[in-house]
């Protein structure tokens, strides 16, 4: 909302800083944005009086005058302005004078001849739409003698500065000068003076000339008309104009430039008919018909749909209901009666067909925030008693009022004591209407009751349940939140905590981080084109995708399925920008289509690349956060999605529990996300959790020594790490096997085609005595005649 | 067997020691002379063929060679050992400013959990427990609920993305606090972090996607001075104690009243800059005392509890205690921007 200065001033006096108004201003919920200047970045020019010109004695072209500008001493300056008169009134830039586009002005020499300034032009000022004629790439020629020695900016009474406020959405009765005024003065310590309209009598009878039915009242409450005849359409007073101007409005025509006046003013927006274009002056509210259509006023042929709004005559729509009336019944200069419109449209309906029309103005705007159908009426006769004052035309009869709204007193009972407990403080009922009376809220005290007679314009203040939150709101705001004193919350404490999962995220990414890997976070979208990126099959779960029905854009349109498209992309741009050793991880949500909300899996993403790493880094990495989770029992099988790379593949399950995969980025979805040698994992989170221990038991350590051994077999290519573990962990012995750990493969020489040599460390023990020689034999017998037996397996000599 | 020929053993033993650089040389050399069947040492056997009082005489001279042989032998030992090492030192040491070595590389935190963390543990010293609701909420919970009926002005405030026309994605972590009234009995604090999404381009200052967290009390008679008290100390944890705060009114559809909390600039101290536009304060969160309409909406009696609730985005505040200037940074992973936290 913006509010000129000189519009507050009309108001009440302002006798602060700027700074300090801000102030006050924010710490009563209005934000100053910005304050503009009427005339910004233009500084250091005056006005001044060319005395004397004379020839340059070097140049047929330049001359040099002497200028006065109000200082005592003339001061010479050098122009090639041949136009120029003695006795001329112009605006002279001054050594260091900026100027439109930033342009600094210096003394200079020209030709041997100093020269202390610059006539300046409309451009050069930066004066463009506004009521000083003249030609614009000439120097503007002033007329008014006392200007001299001024600054430009008091010279055209530019002076001034526009307030832009952030208006709350709950305040739309501030999306108006006489409402911002009203909490300004306030704010300002000053008595707001409602402003009285008057009433305009008018000549004849109305329904002579004009009737309004309303057939669908929900959307439009109340329909106010007025009907002013012997028009005559001409550009509208210099002062409407520059006010108009001032808060960024064009000026048109009186008639026009009235409605759009009292839309600052009133904050209602108005629309005025050609009268002689509507059939019969019969004004008929209604919905849209199917494929009905209208051409608006920008000159667009609009098709409507029937929940939307018309502003009808019996015969065709001659608007679009609180957005843009129709071109068929516009003002145009051959206009000779109107048929001013203030109306209350609701807000969600004006919304619905704006957006739908793709069709937004400054009226559909207004009514969006929501209006109020006391206002309609006031604005309607703002509007007749400055056609009155402008002499714009004749009034006719009385208002035509076609009211359904409730618009009588509104009463509200607040409980001040709740309002105190609401606000923490102990404030006198007697305080609280004296804080409400400031911006003119009426209320008497009762007890520990006030009685409060809600302005119709507060439409915001409820009455109900919230309604002593309401005035609370109103009391502690009015009061001063910077004077509430702070107080912890008293009462029963509590113990706050973590949960448990929250605490196990920060632990298991701390884990991460210390062994080298960088927390990420991705964006939750992905691209359709990721699904054939990572070649997912057909059928493939991952294709079941929350699909946004407003995305920003096409390839950011559907809730991501897997982690990996993020991943890939940040390792790509590490890539890119040449991080040789990329170690990542991410926790974060997942989501699958599915009837009511979505299915939303939270994952553990983890994705290296670069020097030295591996399946079996990454594999290490994973067993090591196993490990101090204390997750026993899991296996890696493998396997793994399409986009992983074959034979270098993992699923892995714990105690037969599917939570996730690992391997190495297939090199043909490498090539689609620019990236090589790349190695992932998406783990589900809650099954990390799920299968975490859920309380570490000491087991007591060793009494007698372990000896370790070694043994190498021959067994088939095909045999698996995992299957010669399992054999040795179950065989039947009279010691405990520990630690059985694969540390060498080897194929080639002395060993047969198709068969590979495994080197398998492994610890013996007993809890009650030291191994001897010949237990440790055995019991090596025995895991190798296992061996043999299950897998086939020799020993290698 | 004389005293002479001891000498002369002795002689022959120190002679042959000077010319000794090497402590292998000097093991070999030892039992040469001081061995089973070392010079000295046969010569002593020599000794019973003497008189008694040649052999007491020659016995006690003996001795004195052998201990002054070993003295000489033993600090030859020491010297040559020393020297040794000494050499080994001088041939394994390192120039100690060449650069270290991380044999992993250096994994960090992301500064977004840092200060979410940061965050949520001053609340959680408070008193408050956390809380977590679905990404993808309904609307009823993200917005009707919430005393943002259709049509509600303020929806506009809130840009969101729709899956249907009952699902978005949450625009806010405030759904939380439907699901929590509707399923926790009061009173209880809880923290609520969360991811939240609206429909903004990316830009330095914008992104679809940030964090948001949020504090959620219910109790009987919370007041704004309450409120006040709590932020001031979160505010203090978070930001440390020489921070101002100021409490402005503001407007929420779903608190009333409500405010919005600045502190004073972090960057400028107050005094006024471009990270904050000159005022020298920065807008850091929103609260309010919850609307009774949105208690009764989630069947929590207002007229028995009463709530307040303040929601702070984690991006942002990232964004100030970092310095950082691109919110953008704070998605892109790039391993140079994340090494630095």
């Amino acid at each position: 909302m913006k509010l000129p200065l000189r519009w507050l001033k009309e108001y009440v006096d302002f006798d602060i800083s700027i700074d300090e108004f801000k102030e006050r201003m924010i710490m009563r919920g209005f934000e100053i944005a910005e304050v503009i200047e009427e005339m910004p970045n233009i500084s250091n020019v005056y006005v001044g009086q060319v005395k004397s010109i004379a020839k340059h004695e070097n140049s047929d072209k330049l001359f040099v005058c002497a200028v006065d500008i109000g200082r005592g001493e003339n001061i010479q300056i050098v122009t090639n302005a041949s136009y120029l008169f003695e006795g001329a009134i112009v605006p002279v830039a001054l050594d260091g004078a900026t100027l439109a586009g930033g342009l600094v002005i210096k003394n200079t020499v020209l030709r041997g001849v100093e020269s202390y300034g610059m006539f300046c032009g409309k451009s050069e000022l930066n004066i463009k739409d506004h009521e000083i004629t003249g030609a614009d790439d000439r120097i503007l020629i002033l007329n008014d003698a006392s200007m001299i020695g001024k600054t430009i900016q008091e010279a055209l009474g530019l002076d001034s500065v526009i307030f832009d406020i952030e208006i709350t959405p709950n305040r739309q009765d501030c999306q108006s000068i006489i409402g911002i005024c009203r909490e300004a003065a306030a704010a300002l310590g000053k008595k707001f003076k409602e402003p009285v309209i008057k009433h305009i009598e008018g000549s004849g009878n109305a329904a002579d000339y004009a009737s309004v039915t309303i057939l669908n009242p929900t959307l439009c409450p109340r329909y106010v008309a007025r009907v002013i005849k012997d028009i005559k359409i001409e550009p509208s007073p210099l002062w409407m104009q520059t006010k108009l101007r001032s808060v960024g409005l064009r000026p048109i025509n009186n008639i026009v430039d009235i409605t759009n006046y009292v839309l600052i003013e009133y904050g209602h927006p108005m629309h005025a008919f050609d009268l002689a274009c509507v059939d019969s002056g019969a004004i008929i509210v209604r919905n849209a018909y199917e494929n009905e259509k209208i051409t608006t006023l920008d000159g667009v042929e609009r098709e409507t749909t029937p929940e939307m709004l018309l502003i009808t005559d019996p015969k065709k729509p001659v608007g679009l209901a609180g957005i843009m009336g129709g071109e068929n019944s516009g003002i145009t200069e051959n206009t000779k009666a109107v048929l001013f419109e203030s109306a209350a449209f609701i807000a969600d309906n004006i919304r619905r067909t704006s957006r739908k029309l793709g069709l937004v103005s400054d009226s559909a705007q207004r009514f969006m925030r929501g209006v109020e159908p006391v206002n309609a009426y006031l604005a309607l006769e703002r509007a007749v008693e400055l056609v009155h004052e402008l002499g714009a035309g004749t009034v006719v009869g009385e208002v035509i009022d076609v009211n359904y709204a409730d618009i009588s007193q509104r009463v509200i009972e607040v409980d001040t004591k709740r309002v105190n407990r609401i606000i923490g403080e102990e404030l006198s009922p007697e305080y609280m209407k004296a804080l409400l009376e400031t911006i003119n809220i009426e209320s008497t005290v009762k007890g520990d009751t006030l009685v409060v007679n809600v302005p119709h314009y507060r439409v915001d203040i409820e009455s109900g349940i919230e309604s002593d939150h309401d005035i609370a709101e109103e009391v502690a705001r009015l009061h001063g939140y910077e004077k509430l004193t702070p107080r912890l919350m008293s009462g029963r404490t509590f113990s706050g905590k973590l949960e448990p999962h929250v605490q196990a995220e920060d632990n298991i990414k701390n884990l991460l981080a210390g062994f080298g890997a960088y927390e990420m976070y991705n964006y939750s979208f992905m691209s359709p084109a990721d699904l054939e990126k990572l070649m997912l099959p057909k059928d493939s779960r991952k294709r079941q995708a929350v699909r946004i029905l407003n995305p920003l854009g096409e390839d950011q349109s559907l809730m991501r399925t897997t982690l990996t498209p993020g991943m890939l992309n940040t390792l790509a741009h590490n890539i890119r920008h040449k991080t040789k050793h990329n170690r990542f991880f991410e926790v974060g949500n997942i989501h699958f289509d599915k009837e009511d909300l979505p299915e939303e899996v939270k994952m553990l993403g983890l994705a290296f690349m670069g020097d030295g790493e591996n399946f079996f880094t990454l594999k290490g990495v994973i067993e090591a956060l196993f490990e101090f989770l204390g997750i026993t029992g899991y296996r890696f099988k493998a396997g793994g999605s399409d986009y992983l790379c074959p034979g270098k593949k993992a699923e892995i399950f714990v105690n037969g529990d599917y939570i996730g995969e690992m391997g190495a980025v297939h090199p043909l979805v490498e090539k689609e996300y620019e990236i090589s040698s790349a190695y992932i994992a998406e783990i589900e989170f809650n099954k990390l959790l799920k299968h975490k221990a859920a309380v570490k038991k000491y087991k007591s350590l060793p009494k007698f020594p372990s000896v370790e051994r070694d043994i190498a077999i021959i067994v088939d290519d095909s045999a698996k790490c995992d299957d010669v573990c399992d054999i040795m962990y179950s065989t039947e012995l009279d010691c405990v096997i520990e630690n059985v750990t694969l540390f060498d493969v080897y194929k080639g020489a002395g060993i047969p085609e198709g068969k590979k040599s495994m080197a398998f460390s492994y610890t013996l023990r007993r809890d009650d005595k030291t191994l001897n020689d010949k237990e440790i034999t055995e019991a090596t017998n025995k895991l190798l005649m296992a061996l043999e037996c299950k897998l086939g397996a020799k020993l290698r000599q | 067997m004389t005293v002479q020929d001891l000498d002369k053993i002795k002689q022959n033993a120190l002679k042959a020691l000077e010319s000794i650089n090497d402590l292998d040389d000097l093991n070999t050399f030892y039992p040469t002379v001081l061995g089973r069947n070392g010079e000295l040492t046969l010569a002593l056997r020599e000794m019973k063929n003497l008189s008694p009082e040649e052999r007491a005489v020659f016995g006690q001279h003996a001795n004195t060679v052998k201990k002054e042989l070993e003295e000489v032998i033993e600090n030859k030992r020491k010297a040559l050992a020393d020297a040794k090492m000494r050499e080994m030192f001088e041939k394994e040491a390192v120039d100690v400013t060449a650069p270290g070595k991380v044999c992993i590389p250096r994994g960090r935190i992301h500064p977004m959990t840092q200060v979410y963390r940061e965050i949520r543990d001053a609340m959680i010293g408070l008193g408050f427990t956390t809380y977590e609701g679905p990404e993808i909420e309904y609307e009823d919970y993200c917005f009707t609920k919430l005393n943002l009926p259709k049509g509600h002005p303020a929806r506009d405030m809130q840009d969101t993305f729709y899956i249907s026309d009952s699902v978005v994605l949450r625009t806010h972590t405030t759904p939380c606090e439907v699901r929590s009234l509707l399923s926790k009995k009061p009173p209880f604090r809880l923290v609520i972090p969360g991811r939240v999404f609206r429909v903004d381009e990316v830009d330095a200052s914008h992104s679809p996607v940030f964090m948001q967290m949020e504090g959620f009390v219910v109790d009987k008679n919370l007041s704004l001075r309450d409120l006040k008290g709590t932020l001031i100390e979160f505010v203090h944890t978070v930001f440390g104690n020489d921070v101002n705060m100021r409490m402005r009114p503001s407007y929420f559809p779903f608190t009333e009243p409500s405010a919005e909390i600045d502190i004073s600039c972090t960057i400028c101290g107050g005094k006024g800059c471009r990270v904050c536009k000159g005022t020298g304060w920065i807008e850091i969160l929103g609260c309010g005392i919850i609307n009774p309409h949105v208690l009764e909406n989630c069947g929590v009696d207002p007229n028995e509890w009463s709530a307040f609730a303040f929601g702070i985005g984690v991006d942002r505040v990232t964004s100030l205690k970092f310095g950082i200037s691109d919110i953008r940074l704070e998605y892109e992973n790039d391993a140079r921007f994340l090494r630095q936290f």
